[in-house]
């Protein structure tokens, strides 16, 4: 049996969600040719993956003649990798191209030369920062509240107080920079004053330099408690190395992963206590947001409400972590720990 | 005395001295900087990581001192990490020694390609391995089908190897790993000064022309050295896998160019010939003892910290060019002075 | 004949369509010293690489011992007791001494056993007559010394046919000397040696037979006794050769074109002191490491003087590049074409007009082609360079011819002052006589002409004085007409005595 903890935040935000909006619900038409890119950070990562299978599920219950084409660049050539992919998707005259961006606001020329060329460009998982050239941004979760979750998760961890610190993946992941943010600003709050975050380090999203970066805030920081990873990679590496160096009873690792390959360290007590949201639902959704906006069903307006199939309905907001910017709010995660991590990791 | 430890060794082991000296300052300096710095957990760190690299730089090495460059070694390591972590994760039973030679025979199956294209098919190693290298890692990128190796399906033996000893003395551990390395490194070190086709090594990169005039088959030992060192980087790929638990596509990036920077601060010439695998050891330990020492220094910021690597390995580089410069020179002298010596005998008997 | 060890019977080779070696028979006995002279094309260079089983010939036979036999490669060759040795010697500069000459040897193991090893080089090398430290790297050698282990790797593997390649082309006198006396002493254990020089007095010296091979034909073999310099020269270019080392009248005048005191590089050469007058030829004679050419790269201005005057005229002069001693009408013609002459992959006439180039410029900018093409289509006429044609790349001329382009590169830039470092070293003998023709008729153009030469007979039919060097110090000037081999030897060689060691 599993029981889904779920924050008091993501509660607030379903609640948030469950307000009627002004406008009516908008619905998808089924079987509309739709040409649609969908561009992770990069290949071979087992929850781009997943957001893959969410969207192939979508392209077919919505019936969609057109072409549903997953492709990345290779992980060492990410960044100019994903322009270049934009590039090509806008000269072979794609709808849609769905973008976990990693490439910063580097993208920006090459996302505006889409849209310029009537190529929409929906981001899911990692905004565009700026917002330029971003019809809207499909978030997973509230950023503000993934702040809280590690904040929260901090805290229990260290029973209330103690020394933390952040092992991120690159320094220029605007979602990961978007989550830490939100996290030091939860800090302030009074119920985490003993609570020191001490140090952020980036390992890249590669095992090897993650895995070191954790050995060095463990040897820099003799009283650090908890290591906080809101990265996949970083999170299993970092608990990896403190296991192997025997380390687990003084420092605990955290974050966001994957029940499937964090299980094992759940258990041996190693990462006692993570989140995660569900990267096939992402990818559904952000199909659905792109079929909608590529048939013209909706325009991309604050406002606008849609049916999302399975999941429901959601509205187009401001998106309140950026400047500017239009966002589709996910929600809700789960946080897992020894009683639920063995059900969602098979 | 100074000038008895000039007569007795070789240039090639005056410059295996001279890093040592580097190594000790760079130890010295750090110690003066970071707080609780000599303990045996920077030795333990040190020394479970450098032995990947070691393994690694011992067949860049090979390959280096036949005028050539393997810069798919990187690629080779994910693979072979990658793929021996999948035929664990499906048959946990495979004995360990079997696992290990599994690792061997894919990379020195890369290593093979290499090689023929290498030194059958003349193209330039420098555009083969640039060309293997994207082309190695698009194969792990289709092999994995994005899914990535995770601890939790590794058997129990392979998890606990990165933590295993053979002794500990105190706090300070020598770990199967570091040891494994360091008999691979002296292994090949042996072979290279002791067998007749070791010897081949550094005849084919000190003067190919003459490798030829003189019948070696020197077309022979540029494939057996791509061979090797990608049957060295399969072995480093199954360490990595040992070590790290997590494979995703992404593993071993960049260690191509770790690896050379490990045989050159090592002093293995660029353009073949000389240098030992010990060199190279030394060079693998250097560059590991300033990336890890550099991660504890809290002077310098995330984001300068690639700049200060690169800035302290030429650093490093330049300080033993200099030390190895005086020490030849002193000995230069000093068998100068002992030939004047005989040739005035000489002149004098003629 | 029965009694050689190895017989080449009517060898051709054919590249494409022009035969190299057309019906060449050679018969090489245990023991002798064979000659084979023959101007540049003449086949030698095949002829070598098909007795060391580089090429195979089209047609005729090899006999080994009597058995006809077919040579797979070098290594084929070597096991069979065919070596070569070249001009340049083929040896692992990061090695030592010991493994450089043990290196191929395969019967010795796997497993080197250090000691053995030099103790063994050890004995070799004794063999040789020579004394060379075998633990020592062989980067460190002389090129002396690089072919003497080359000799002794060749003597490892029992060699039974040793062929030199122009072994003495880059030697001083002295190196010479020993090169001469290993010969001698593979010659004393059975070996046959295949000598190949374009020093016709070594060949003398040292042979028991010559061959002369002319156009890829065979000409002549010859017991040494029936052989003079001028019949091997006569038969070599096919005509009478009377005039080869003549001298001929001094074209010097009192003008004093180049005038040089107390010149000093440190670590190089110190306090060299001369003139050099209009229509003169001096000669810069000496030992090779007597520092001739640092003198010259430092009036090119290459490497400038730390101390010392140069005056050009009359006038001092500061050079301190070498654009600046080519705008004061200075030219210098390298000993080394690959790298300081010539532009090897690029045509004639791109080499030609090289350091000139600023006259071929038209109004436009652009480089004037056509009178380019003139430009070096006269000198190729002028010099008789042989060439298809001036837009022929350089890399694929012969020695001589490239010499002689890199001869008109300098000429065309009209110089005042002429300096050449070892012009005719390596190429035959037709060549070298018309680089000296060329260089009496820029003396009597009244240009003043300074020689870096190695070559004593040279130095002696060209210079009108001769400077005399060793190891960075002038030790002294003669009168070309005054001067003997033996004078300028002593000096050379720093011997107070006037005897000759044997």
């Amino acid at each position: 049996m599993s029981k889904i903890i779920t924050s008091a935040i993501a509660a607030l935000m379903a609640a948030g969600l469950a307000a009627p909006a002004a406008a009516e619900s908008v619905m998808a038409e089924k079987g509309q040719s739709v040409d649609l890119t969908l561009l992770p950070k990069f290949l071979g990562i087992l929850v781009f993956d997943q957001a893959n299978e969410g969207a192939q599920e979508a392209h077919a219950e919505l019936e969609n003649p057109g072409e549903l084409l997953f492709v990345g660049p290779t992980p060492e050539n990410s960044v100019a990798g994903q322009i270049e992919i934009m590039t090509t998707s806008t000269t072979q005259g794609k709808d849609v191209v769905m973008l976990s961006n990693n490439a910063g606001d580097q993208i920006v020329p090459s996302a505006t030369a889409a849209q310029a060329a009537g190529t929409k460009v929906v981001t899911w998982d990692s905004p565009i920062p700026s917002g330029d050239g971003e019809s809207v941004f499909v978030a997973q979760v509230d950023f503000g509240s993934i702040g809280v979750v590690m904040a929260d998760m901090a805290h229990s961890l260290l029973g209330g107080s103690g020394q933390m610190a952040v092992l991120s993946a690159t320094p220029d992941a605007a979602n990961q920079n978007a989550w830490i943010a939100a996290m030091e600003d939860a800090l302030k709050g009074s119920k985490y004053a003993d609570i020191e975050l001490v140090d952020i380090v980036y390992g890249d999203d590669q095992s090897e330099v993650s895995y070191n970066r954790a050995l060095a805030l463990v040897d820099q920081y003799p009283d650090l408690g908890v290591i906080m990873a809101p990265t996949t990679v970083g999170i299993q590496a970092a608990a990896k190395a403190m296991q192997d160096e025997g380390l687990c009873d003084q420092v605990a690792v955290s974050g966001l992963g994957l029940p499937s390959e964090m299980v094992s360290y759940t258990l041996n007590g190693c990462a006692p206590e993570f989140a995660l949201w569900d990267f096939r639902d992402l990818g559904y959704l952000t199909y659905y947001t792109s079929y909608l906006l590529a048939t013209g069903a909706i325009k991309g307006e604050i406002g606008e409400t849609f049916d999302a199939g399975r999941m429901g309905e959601y509205t187009i907001e401001k998106d309140p972590t950026r400047d500017s910017g239009l966002r589709v709010l996910m929600g809700p995660f789960t946080v897992y720990n020894k009683d639920n991590v063995e059900a969602a990791a098979n | 005395m100074a000038a008895a430890v000039l007569d007795r060794f070789s240039p090639q082991a005056l410059r295996v001295l001279a890093l040592f000296v580097v190594l000790v300052l760079i130890v010295l300096f750090f110690g003066s900087q970071i707080d609780n710095y000599y303990s045996a957990r920077l030795f333990n760190r040190v020394s479970t990581s450098v032995a990947i690299m070691a393994i690694l730089a011992t067949g860049q090495a090979l390959v280096v001192l036949t005028r050539n460059i393997d810069l798919s070694v990187g690629s080779i390591v994910g693979f072979t990490a990658f793929a021996v972590g999948d035929v664990l994760s499906t048959y946990p039973g495979l004995h360990p020694l079997l696992a290990v030679a599994l690792a061997v025979a894919i990379g020195a199956g890369f290593g093979a390609f290499n090689g023929v294209l290498v030194a059958y098919a003349r193209i330039p190693a420098i555009i083969v391995t640039l060309g293997t290298l994207a082309l190695f890692r698009s194969l792990l990128v289709e092999y994995s089908d994005a899914k990535s190796i995770i601890t939790a399906n590794l058997p129990e033996w392979i998890l606990q190897l990165p933590r295993a000893n053979i002794v500990s003395f105190g706090d300070l551990d020598i770990r199967i790993t570091f040891f494994a390395a360091v008999i691979v490194v002296i292994t090949v070190h042996l072979a290279l000064t002791w067998l007749r086709t070791g010897r081949k090594f550094y005849a084919v990169g000190s003067n190919p022309e003459a490798a030829v005039m003189a019948g070696i088959n020197s077309t022979r030992i540029v494939f057996l050295a791509f061979v090797l060192c990608g049957a060295f980087a399969g072995l480093a790929g199954f360490f990595f896998l040992a070590r790290f638990g997590n494979i995703t596509v992404v593993a071993g990036l960049g260690f191509e160019l770790k690896s050379v920077a490990a045989v050159v601060v090592g002093g293995i010439n660029i353009f073949g010939g000389s240098g030992t695998v010990l060199g190279a050891l030394l060079g693998a330990i250097l560059v590991d003892l300033i990336d890890t020492s550099l991660v504890r220094w809290p002077l310098v910021s995330e984001f300068w910290r690639e700049a200060v690597l690169g800035f302290l390995i030429l650093g490093a580089v330049a300080i033993d060019a200099v030390l190895m410069r005086r020490l030849l020179a002193l000995r230069h002298a000093r068998m100068k002075d002992r030939r004047d010596k005989s040739v005035a005998q000489d002149g004098a008997t003629a | 004949m029965s009694d050689a060890i190895l017989e080449l019977l009517g060898i051709s080779k054919f590249f494409a369509m022009t035969a190299a070696l057309s019906d060449v028979s050679i018969a090489l006995r245990p023991g002798e010293i064979h000659g084979i002279v023959g101007e540049n094309g003449a086949g030698k260079s095949t002829l070598i690489k098909i007795m060391t089983g580089v090429h195979q010939p089209t047609s005729g036979q090899i006999r080994i011992d009597d058995v006809p036999v077919q040579l797979k490669g070098t290594r084929d060759a070597q096991e069979r007791g065919i070596a070569a040795i070249y001009q340049e010697p083929m040896v692992f500069p990061d090695l030592d001494v010991a493994e450089n000459i043990f290196i191929s040897h395969n019967k010795l193991g796997e497993v080197v056993r250090w000691r053995e090893m030099y103790a063994e080089a050890d004995r070799l090398i004794a063999r040789l007559g020579v004394s060379l430290e075998v633990d020592r790297a062989a980067s460190g050698l002389t090129l002396a010394g690089q072919q003497t282990v080359e000799i002794a790797r060749a003597l490892a593997l029992d060699v039974k046919v040793l062929i030199m390649d122009e072994p003495t082309a880059s030697l001083s006198a002295h190196e010479v000397d020993q090169l001469l006396r290993i010969a001698r002493a593979l010659k004393a254990e059975g070996v046959a040696v295949v000598y190949i020089s374009h020093r016709l007095e070594e060949v003398v010296e040292i042979a028991d037979r010559v061959t002369v091979l002319r156009d890829g034909q065979h000409v002549s073999t010859r017991d040494i006794g029936d052989v003079t310099t001028e019949r091997m020269i006569a038969e070599m270019v096919g005509r009478d050769a009377g005039e080869f080392f003549a001298r001929e009248k001094s074209h010097a005048t009192d003008k004093v074109a180049l005038s040089i005191e107390g010149l000093t590089v440190d670590g190089a050469f110190a306090d060299v002191t001369f003139d050099v007058h209009a229509g003169e030829v001096v000669c810069l004679a000496g030992l090779v490491g007597a520092r001739r050419t640092d003198v010259a790269l430092s009036i090119f201005g290459v490497v400038p003087a730390e101390s010392g005057t140069i005056a050009i005229n009359g006038k001092a002069v500061a050079i301190t590049n070498p654009k600046q001693a080519m705008e004061l009408g200075i030219a210098y013609v390298s000993e080394d074409r690959r790298k300081l002459g010539l532009a090897m992959p690029m045509s004639i006439v791109a080499n030609t007009t090289l350091a000139t180039l600023e006259q071929f410029l038209s109004r436009s900018g652009l480089v004037n082609r056509r009178r380019e093409r003139d430009v070096a289509e006269s000198f190729r006429r002028r010099l008789n360079i042989r060439t298809p044609n001036v837009n022929t790349s350089v890399g694929t001329l012969s020695g001589g011819n490239q010499q002689k382009v890199m001869l008109s590169k300098w000429l065309n830039a009209e110089p005042s002052i002429m300096i050449f470092d070892e012009p005719t070293r390596g190429i035959d003998v037709g060549a070298k006589a018309e680089v000296h023709e060329i260089i009496h008729e820029l003396a009597a153009s009244g240009v003043a002409v300074l020689v870096i030469s190695s070559d004593l007979p040279e130095v002696l039919s060209l210079a009108d004085r001769i400077i005399v060097m060793r190891e960075g110090r002038q030790m002294g000037i003669y009168d070309g007409a005054e001067a003997t081999q033996e004078n300028v030897m002593q000096l050379a060689t720093g011997q107070e005595l006037t005897a000759e060691p044997a």
